[in-house]
């Protein structure tokens, strides 16, 4: 690894920096929610009037890539990533589907759906884990792959029409105002939260993307972490595929495809990095919600999902130009800057200790 | 692995270096020779050709080589593209809808003012020159990660696709432009495969024998060290991502040629974008950046093709081809690590400290 020597002390202010730095943009991305809150509020008649309960059921149209987007975060905590969590969604949705229509109980078939993308998850966390693979190349095929098995599970005609419980409580129901799926994601946004702010577990995490090595020294169990963040991403993607289903009513092959880029978008969003070991889940979730009104405000105002798209995208860049000059205000050396960007020496297998 | 309790030094000898280039460090002898993945593809492409055409006598006519060829010519140039933003240990998702645009941009002038067809080529290259730039820009001047800069214009650029048609298509071309994308050179050789070879022969001589292809092996290899050997380091980064742009325009026109037709979501709805880079991947380029060449590149387009060629003879449904694409790539990346055998892997322990996972 690079062994820069720095002092304790040094160490501690760069550590203090970093988390002002977490902190700051935190903040950063609330404002901007509420900038664009207000943006659409006062400039878009139909928004306005949607009202708190129209603004808070805009929610079931994004939460489920904010279900994915949080898995993805626990991935890129680690320094990995998962890029079959879109075909994963699908083939969750279709699973459960299809099983509900060869007459199993659709709760039943939610578990089993579960359970697979579990199942999903754990084969790329193997994959990564066991054989070194970069994960980027890893979920670039199993992306293919669940992709694939969703077509021919789904075959011609995939299942719709669910039963009326199922749609309320995964798509459109709401308690009063409050659409269950807000509240089925803030109870999962709330227990990543927690798993990752304040146990072990989740520090550790965080410490296998900050420094591998470091990690592996101070006792993570790097491979098994790892693992269970591939099985928690596959895991909360299936989850979100189930509700994507719910929300339309009906499961398609390719309802995961454009969930995936949204739901990246997201967690850089939110501030976490890249290359992992810094970011905070509830610059995730803040995320999720600017993202997702961001889109929906524009397509109430009338244009394309296209365009919303690449406004997105757009909206991307320009944060991360923003975080890029305020990481440079704070204090963070040229040097470092350069080497994160083009020094990211990723260890070749090392040699076998045996 | 039988030592587990000493886990190795913070200072643990530094791996080999990988050999730098795509000659580099490996010996004349035949299995020396059988390391190469630009041989081993060759013996996959044969042989799978043999095995389909023992089976399926109608595999091997030569208009089904004809096809198969043909249908890799698009991919094959992206991926040479793709392979140098790699070599630089970048990625480049976003050429999906650089190869849109510049189907939809010279597709529409040519079937509206019936543009020349050379005129349309030059476009072609500008349209992907220019959008390859603004990622270069992304990645090497303002500093956004390879895949996040790119992810952000894979949307922007799409979107522009999608407003530059504003609910249009391309539906017809002139003739020249069907007459050079089907005119076949020999009875099983495409002219456009000569395109497609040329196009990987000058960017393999590029990488290989001009001081910015070496430069970027440098630069993927070991930014840092390029860095303090004086290579422009962001002015090669910014290259890699103009080469890939402008070859996904060619890829582009020559798309035109081909089918005559585009929408605001062509290139995006073939997924040439994972397909670039599993060719790219199955070619032998590590994402690590520094290894690989745009021959083994290309290489992997062509088995692509046959492979999903041969999965149609074989009857497989369709819907199976983009698992046949992901195994292939698992077979790729597995097949690539060398050095740790497969059998050790597995008795690698979870319980006890191991060595990192990369």
């Amino acid at each position: 690894m690079r062994a820069t020597p720095i002092s304790p002390t040094a160490r501690r202010a760069r550590a203090r920096t970093a988390g002002r730095q977490e902190t700051a943009w935190v903040v950063t991305v609330t404002v901007l929610l509420v900038a664009v809150l207000a943006y659409f509020c006062l400039a878009v008649p139909d928004f306005r009037e949607l009202g708190v309960t129209g603004v808070l059921a805009l929610c079931e149209g994004f939460l489920f890539t904010g279900m994915i987007a949080l898995g993805e975060a626990l991935v890129i905590f680690t320094g990995e990533i998962d890029i079959s969590t879109g075909a994963m969604a699908s083939l969750s949705g279709i699973v459960m589907a299809a099983l509900w229509r060869d007459g199993l109980n659709i709760w039943l078939a939610v578990v089993v759906a579960l359970a697979i993308s579990a199942l999903g998850g754990a084969i790329n966390g193997l994959f990564v884990t066991r054989f070194g693979i970069a994960s980027l190349l890893v979920t670039l095929g199993t992306q293919f792959i669940f992709g694939s098995i969703a077509t021919a599970v789904g075959g011609n005609s995939p299942p719709y029409n669910f039963p009326k419980a199922f749609v309320d409580y995964a798509g459109t129901g709401t308690v009063g105002p409050v659409p269950d799926q807000l509240i089925g994601f803030a109870v999962i946004a709330a227990i990543v939260w927690v798993v990752v702010a304040r146990t072990r577990y989740g520090r550790g995490l965080v410490l296998i993307g900050y420094n591998r090595a470091a990690s592996r020294y101070s006792g993570v169990n790097v491979q098994r972490t790892l693992l269970s963040a591939f099985v928690a991403s596959g895991l909360l993607a299936g989850a979100a595929g189930i509700f994507v289903s719910g929300y339309y009513n009906a499961a398609r092959d390719d309802i995961g495809d454009s969930l995936l880029l949204p739901a990246i978008t997201i967690v850089v969003l939110g501030g976490v990095d890249i290359f992992g070991g810094k970011g905070r889940v509830s610059g995730v979730i803040i995320g999720t919600f600017l993202l997702g009104f961001l889109f929906q405000g524009m397509l109430i105002k009338g244009n394309s999902s296209l365009t919303a798209t690449m406004v997105g995208g757009i909206v991307l860049v320009l944060c991360l130009i923003l975080k890029i000059a305020l990481d440079r205000r704070a204090g963070v050396h040229l040097s470092e800057l350069l080497r994160r960007r083009f020094g990211r020496v990723q260890q070749a297998p090392a040699v076998p200790d045996a | 692995m039988t030592t587990l309790s000493t886990p190795p030094a913070p200072s643990a000898p530094a791996p080999a270096a990988r050999p730098v280039g795509p000659g580099g460090g490996l010996g004349g002898t035949a299995l020396g020779l059988l390391r190469r993945r630009e041989v081993q593809l060759v013996v996959a492409i044969l042989g799978l050709f043999a095995v389909c055409t023992a089976l399926h006598p109608q595999f091997g006519v030569s208009s089904n080589i004809a096809f198969i060829l043909a249908d890799s010519v698009t991919i094959m140039i992206v991926a040479a593209g793709q392979t140098f933003v790699v070599l630089g240990r970048g990625i480049d998702l976003s050429v999906s809808p650089v190869l849109g645009i510049a189907v939809i941009g010279t597709g529409f002038l040519a079937q509206d003012n019936n543009l020349n067809i050379w005129l349309a080529l030059l476009l072609a290259l500008l349209i992907g020159a220019g959008l390859g730039m603004g990622n270069g820009f992304l990645v090497s001047v303002v500093g956004i990660p390879p895949i996040i800069a790119t992810l952000a214009t894979l949307t922007i650029y799409g979107g522009w696709q999608f407003i530059i048609c504003g609910g249009q298509s391309v539906i017809s071309v002139p003739a020249a432009y069907n007459n050079f994308g089907n005119a076949n050179l020999l009875p099983v050789v495409p002219w456009l495969v000569v395109v497609g070879v040329g196009v990987v022969a000058v960017a393999y001589f590029f990488l290989t024998r001009t001081v910015t292809g070496r430069s970027i092996y440098a630069v993927g290899n070991n930014a840092d060290g390029a860095f303090r050997a004086g290579i422009p380091v962001r002015r090669v980064l910014f290259t890699t991502y103009v080469i890939c742009g402008l070859l996904a325009g060619l890829a582009g026109f020559i798309y035109l040629c081909q089918i005559g037709s585009a929408t605001s979501t062509t290139g995006t709805d073939s997924n040439t974008n994972l397909m670039s880079i599993a060719a790219t991947l199955i070619g032998g380029t590590t994402l690590l950046g520094g290894r690989g060449s745009p021959v083994g590149s290309a290489l992997g387009a062509v088995f692509l093709s046959e492979a999903l060629q041969a999965m149609i003879s074989f009857r497989i449904n369709e819907l199976w081809d983009p698992a046949g694409v992901g195994v292939f790539i698992l077979i790729a990346v597995v097949a690539d690590r060398k050095g740790a055998p497969v059998r050790q892997m597995f008795r690698q322990s979870f319980r006890q400290p191991t060595r990192p996972a990369q």
